[in-house]
């Protein structure tokens, strides 16, 4: 690449080579546009490869709903890494909300029945301990890894105290009817899965709020200079990707029909390497939900295909590690001035 | 030059003297306490579990000083214990030494992600960490496994009491008392604060921050393997899963110690006096008979209200992501 | 009768103890274009900040069509019809055009939240075509080169500051034409007609003087924070203009010119060919012992790129660097330091100071090697030599403990002075060392760099000013464009008039 930049810099000016290095930086930003798609292309085949059964409506079915729950905890993740944060939270809040829940519907541990009303409680519930968070990174100034790290651990140290160690079971029936119920063979979950992830993205690409998220995430200070409320539009998104998590967890308690707070456990990182892997950047401005979708699909086929491989499921996780790494060190960005270290 | 009383100015002053606000902590857990807490024996239980924490803690105060974090040191000790606990019995006691040599390669390893590559290190410490749970659960998949009872003559000598107190005990302090010296008197330790709080101004002057943020990984990962090492000689058995609450004791109690989280402001000393407290609220909120299950949650709110003390953001108007 | 649309009477700016700008009135009438020009840190760059409401006035008032106008904020300007187009750029690289204009002001085109996209850029479309451009509104920012995101930015100012004011508006332009293309600048000058034609006032700052000469109806001359001529352009030429922006005004004792040595034949670093891809090309120089080597030329010209890659901050593409006839190549700023060259940044805030740390720190953090030994370090050594830089260069402070980000802007870069000068480099890159400095301070870092020489170091000197340039120097190296365009030797008393450089940097 230098070897080109010499070749072509003995015989021009200055303003010549300034014009070639603009064209070459958009040829670039291009091809990294298309990358994720082509991986994605990549990655089918090589799943269609390994398995007969691969393009039957059963099997995509089965995709979409492994899908689900990643999906559904992309749709926050997607704006908190717009921002050019992290929430690493989300684990505690998916395994508190899926413990709050069990808690208060039908179970087998006490005579709670709250139904629908218990869900909708532990929504609210969360949501307001994502402002929270919010309020901690916006007005005292702590970086964001530090206070959802924080609230993370104390959200596992609630969901453990709900179900004082001993995991709720659920006889909820509305649950059963969800996790059996399916519309053309697909789930019940993973259409409202889908569902999510559609209002989050109709949100990020259509209102205001969204695009002020994205403008945060790229040139803060031209934000505020806009009068746009960086403060409050930050609180709002700790607040939604709280939602978002605390709306996996039901799902997963759903699912499993257990409450305890496992049920959280090696949610976040996976979503993290699909929004990357997707084409979103950790330093934020760019991304967005089509490119999480993607993300997240890469990252169900290749889970899915290690499976079949027999690989270790541990060693998947270390699988996962090395793709980060590769991803965002592809994607790196110079000049980039925040705190990020 | 009259200077105006503000907020910034007591969050200042406040971080200043955390950690006198810690040790005042410490007093009032042992007042609630019984008096039998301050009995010889408990105190040497408490040393016993102290040392590793210590040296845990010390040794991610050299990343955060930095700016930095490292979110597997839970997972490297758990690493560095199972593989001891498995070998201690064939190895012998060189497989300390070894541990040590382990942690330093990982510490590197990490380093070198963060500086050349400048990848975010929470981010980077999150994937090695993968990559260490993953050696210590395939290494003994079964939970815990305790070292045979005809080989624990080799372990025994680390929790024996000398001068009343534990061996691994002494050790900690002594490491501690390095890592002090190297922070205070040392050419690296003055540098590290500077690249923690400028890492720009730091390369500016001529400091060379790639190295820096690659030897404070080392220390610490070197710290956390040898502390996975002394929970193997502790509990005298390979447990997979001691690290799992480490990370956030050690932050905290950094964090307790009057240190910045991102940097730039900090000492081994006052980390030392946040390991202290946080070791006094834990067995102070066993001794009054607190249900285990809140231990999380409180210690993440400490966490959580000290790190607002601390926060330092006079001097820096950084964006804060 | 042309309105008087803004006015200032007695206007200036201070920073501490350093005055910047002072006793500025001007008139700006409606329907004109009026031209700023003057040489870097002669306080028009500062006018602007005050006119636009990013900064304070700390004298004087300000009159919007008749009334008294004040700002605090740049946001509160565009609401009253003053808006400026910045150099650095204000746009959200991950917003379309649309979104980018409206940015803050999307409210009128959202129901129930949801924004009508559509409309937006139909509006965006109307405005871009009121400054000749026929962009897609539904690209985004990132994705258009300099130029573009330039005129979209004028486009964007001028959408918001007439839309909200009652009246004409003032448009500020900073150096727009650095980056166009010359077909580019002739489409703005045509906006810039149109804009006048409404009955807007537009002031355009630019160092090229054929464009002032080209473009505005009077011209206002800035030279060391005070207006020295404001006349019509059509009375006005270069020779006239450069007399009015140059000429000395400090005397040779300012800059200890008795004390210039001359340079000796030994060199002690050469550069050859070197390039920096886009940035600058076919560098090449001798640096030799106990010189002061000036750096001029305009913003954009390549010299502070020249002066990252001599520090070690970035690598060249092409080119070599020699000390002591051995090929060198820094890899970071730290082996260009063990090599001996040690740089003053210029963005003393961002990069000069490590704000939280104490003065001592700050001193002795590019000498640490040296002073420990066998990598102990003592307290008691650091304090010694803190104290005693202190004492040397007269820096104020309580103790050598203070915070250095307490201290003011001149005591500030005296401490990072101290630093490079216990480094024991002997090759110092200064850039714009006296930046933000009070004049007593200034003449304290003269004389500093006399003292610097006198004991056979070297040092490269971007100046603040081109008199302090002219002033410091034995040789004076002239940067136009990414390339040398010319060189002056010359002993003190000899020196070249300020004149002969501005015309080779511009």
């Amino acid at each position: 690449m230098k070897k080109k930049l010499v070749e072509y810099m003995g015989s021009s000016t200055v303003a010549q080579q300034f014009t070639y290095k603009v064209k070459l930086d958009a040829k670039n930003e291009k091809i990294r546009r298309y990358a994720p798609l082509i991986l994605l292309i990549v990655m089918t085949i090589i799943c269609a490869s390994s398995q007969k059964s691969f393009f039957t409506w059963g099997n995509i079915v089965n995709l979409m709903y492994q899908m689900s729950i990643p999906l559904v905890i992309s749709v926050g993740l997607t704006y908190v890494l717009l921002l050019g944060s992290i929430d690493l939270s989300i684990e505690g809040v998916m395994g508190f909300a899926g413990s709050l829940v069990a808690y208060l519907v039908l179970n087998r541990t006490n005579s709670n029945n709250f139904g629908i009303w218990g869900i909708i409680f532990v929504i609210i519930l969360c949501t307001l301990v994502g402002a929270f968070t919010g309020v901690l990174h916006v007005k005292a100034r702590i970086a964001s890894f530090i206070v959802t790290y924080a609230i993370g651990c104390i959200m596992t140290g609630f969901a453990v105290l709900v179900y004082n160690s001993n995991p709720i079971q659920v006889s909820e029936p509305l649950f059963d009817s969800i996790s059996r119920g399916s519309f053309l063979q697909i789930p019940y979950i993973t259409l409202i899965s889908f569902l999510i992830f559609l209002i989050g993205a109709v949100i990020l690409k259509y209102t205001a709020f969204g695009r002020a998220v994205y403008a945060i995430g790229d040139n803060e200070v031209a934000t505020r200079s806009a009068g746009i409320n960086v403060d409050l539009v930050k609180i709002k998104v700790f607040a939604l990707c709280a939602c978002t998590a605390c709306l996996a967890g039901i799902l997963q308690c759903v699912r499993l029909k257990i409450g305890q707070s496992s049920l959280g456990t090696d949610q976040m990182f996976p979503v993290v390497t699909a929004i990357v892997v997707g084409g979103g950047s950790l330093y934020g401005g760019k991304g967005g939900a089509f490119q999480s979708f993607i993300g997240v699909l890469i990252y169900t086929e290749l889970a899915n295909w290690l499976t079949l491989m027999g690989v270790d499921p541990y060693f998947k996780e270390v699988i996962l590690g090395l793709i980060i790494i590769i991803a965002v060190t592809l994607t790196i960005e110079r000049n980039r001035q925040t705190i990020s270290k | 030059m009259t200077k105006k009383l503000n907020l910034s100015d007591i969050s200042y002053s406040f971080s200043k003297y955390m950690y006198i606000v810690s040790i005042v902590l410490v007093f009032l857990v042992f007042t609630i306490m019984s008096p039998q807490f301050l009995s010889l024996y408990s105190l040497q239980n408490l040393a016993l579990e102290t040392a590793p924490m210590l040296l845990m803690s010390c040794g991610i105060s050299f990343v955060i000083f930095t700016g930095g974090i490292d979110l597997g040191t839970g997972s490297i000790a758990s690493c560095t214990c199972v593989i001891t606990g498995l070998y201690v019995s064939q190895v012998g006691n060189s497989i300390i030494l070894l541990m040590l040599v382990v942690g330093c390669v990982m510490g590197v390893i990490n380093g070198i992600l963060v500086s050349k590559l400048k990848l975010p290190s929470f981010i980077v410490t999150l994937c090695t960490t993968n990559f260490w749970n993953f050696v210590a659960l395939r290494l003994s998949p079964s939970g815990s496994q305790i070292i045979p009872l005809n080989k624990r003559s080799m372990v025994n000598w680390a929790t024996k009491d000398v001068i009343g107190f534990p061996v691994i005990f002494w050790i900690a302090l002594a490491i501690t008392a390095l890592l002090y010296f190297i922070q205070q008197y040392t050419v690296f330790g003055k540098t590290i604060l500077s690249v923690g709080a400028n890492t720009r101004a730091t390369r500016m002057a001529g400091v060379d921050t790639d190295k820096a943020q690659i030897a404070a990984f080392v220390i610490c990962d070197a710290c956390c393997a040898l502390a996975g090492a002394f929970y193997a000689y502790k509990l005298k058995s390979a447990v997979p899963t001691v690290g799992l609450d480490l990370n956030l004791l050690s932050i905290a109690a950094v964090a307790l110690g009057g240190a910045s989280m991102v940097g730039g402001r900090g000492s081994v000393l006052h980390t030392l006096v946040g390991v202290i407290t946080i070791t006094a609220v834990t067995s102070g909120l066993e001794i009054i008979g607190c249900n285990a299950l809140w231990k999380d949650i409180i210690i993440g709110m400490i966490l959580i209200l000290a790190v607002c003390l601390n926060s330092d953001s006079k001097g820096r108007d950084l964006i804060i992501k | 009768m042309k309105e008087l649309l803004f006015e200032t009477k007695g206007i200036g700016k201070t920073y501490g103890t350093n005055t910047v700008l002072h006793d500025i009135d001007m008139k700006v009438y409606s329907g004109e274009v009026i031209g700023l020009i003057g040489e870097n840190g002669a306080g028009k760059s500062t006018l602007m900040k005050l006119i636009c409401g990013a900064e304070k006035p700390s004298m004087g008032s300000m009159y919007l069509r008749g009334e008294e106008y004040h700002s605090n904020s740049i946001l509160e300007s565009n609401h009253q019809g003053i808006g400026m187009v910045f150099q650095e750029q204000s746009l959200v690289g991950a917003l379309t055009i649309a979104q980018n204009i409206f940015l803050g002001r999307e409210k009128k085109y959202s129901k129930a939240g949801f924004v009508n996209w559509a409309a937006m850029n139909q509006d965006a479309k109307k405005t871009l075509g009121q400054v000749g451009l026929n962009f897609d509104p539904n690209k985004k920012v990132r994705d258009l080169d300099f130029a573009a995101r330039q005129m979209v930015e004028i486009a964007k100012v001028l959408n918001v500051v007439t839309e909200s004011a009652e009246g004409h508006a003032v448009i500020l332009l900073d150096e727009p034409t650095t980056v166009l293309s010359n077909e580019e600048i002739e489409n703005l000058f045509k906006q810039i007609e149109r804009m006048k034609k409404e009955g807007n006032a537009v002031i355009f700052i630019s160092h090229r003087l054929d464009e002032v000469l080209k473009v505005t109806d009077r011209i206002y001359v800035f030279k060391d924070g005070a207006c020295t001529a404001d006349m019509n352009t059509k009375d006005a030429d270069e020779s006239v203009l450069y007399e009015k922006m140059v000429g000395r005004s400090t005397t040779g004792e300012f800059y200890h010119e008795d004390r210039q040595t001359a340079p000796s034949d030994d060199v002690v670093l050469e550069v050859n060919d070197l390039s920096l891809f886009g940035i600058f090309n076919h560098v090449g120089f001798k640096l030799k012992k106990g010189e002061v080597l000036g750096l001029c030329g305009v913003e954009g010209s390549g010299k502070e790129a020249l002066c990252s890659v001599l520090m070690g901050d970035e690598g060249q593409t092409s080119g070599t660097m020699s000390m002591d006839g051995r090929e060198v190549t820094f890899k970071n700023p730290c082996k260009a330091r063990r090599s001996g060259i040690i740089c003053v940044p210029k963005e003393r805030r961002d990069e000069g100071i490590i704000g939280i740390l104490s003065i001592s720190d700050n001193i002795v953090i590019s000498h640490m090697e040296q002073i420990s030994s066998r990598g102990y370090v003592s307290g008691k050594k650091m304090k010694k030599i803190s104290s005693d830089w202190v004492q040397k260069l007269k820096i104020k402070c309580v103790s050598i403990n203070d915070r250095i980000n307490q201290l003011s802007g001149g005591n500030a870069q005296k401490v990072i002075f101290a630093r490079a000068l216990e480094s024991g480099c002997h090759i110092l890159i200064l850039n714009h060392p006296t930046r933000g400095v009070d004049v007593g301070s200034k003449e304290e870092i003269y004389s500093l760099i006399r003292d610097i020489t006198e004991k056979g170091n070297s040092v490269i000197l971007l100046g603040d000013t081109l008199d302090e340039c002219i002033g410091m120097s034995s040789r004076i190296i002239v940067l136009k464009d990414g390339v040398i365009s010319g060189e002056f030797d010359f002993p003190a008393g000899e020196k070249p008039s300020q004149f002969d450089i501005v015309k080779m940097m511009m």
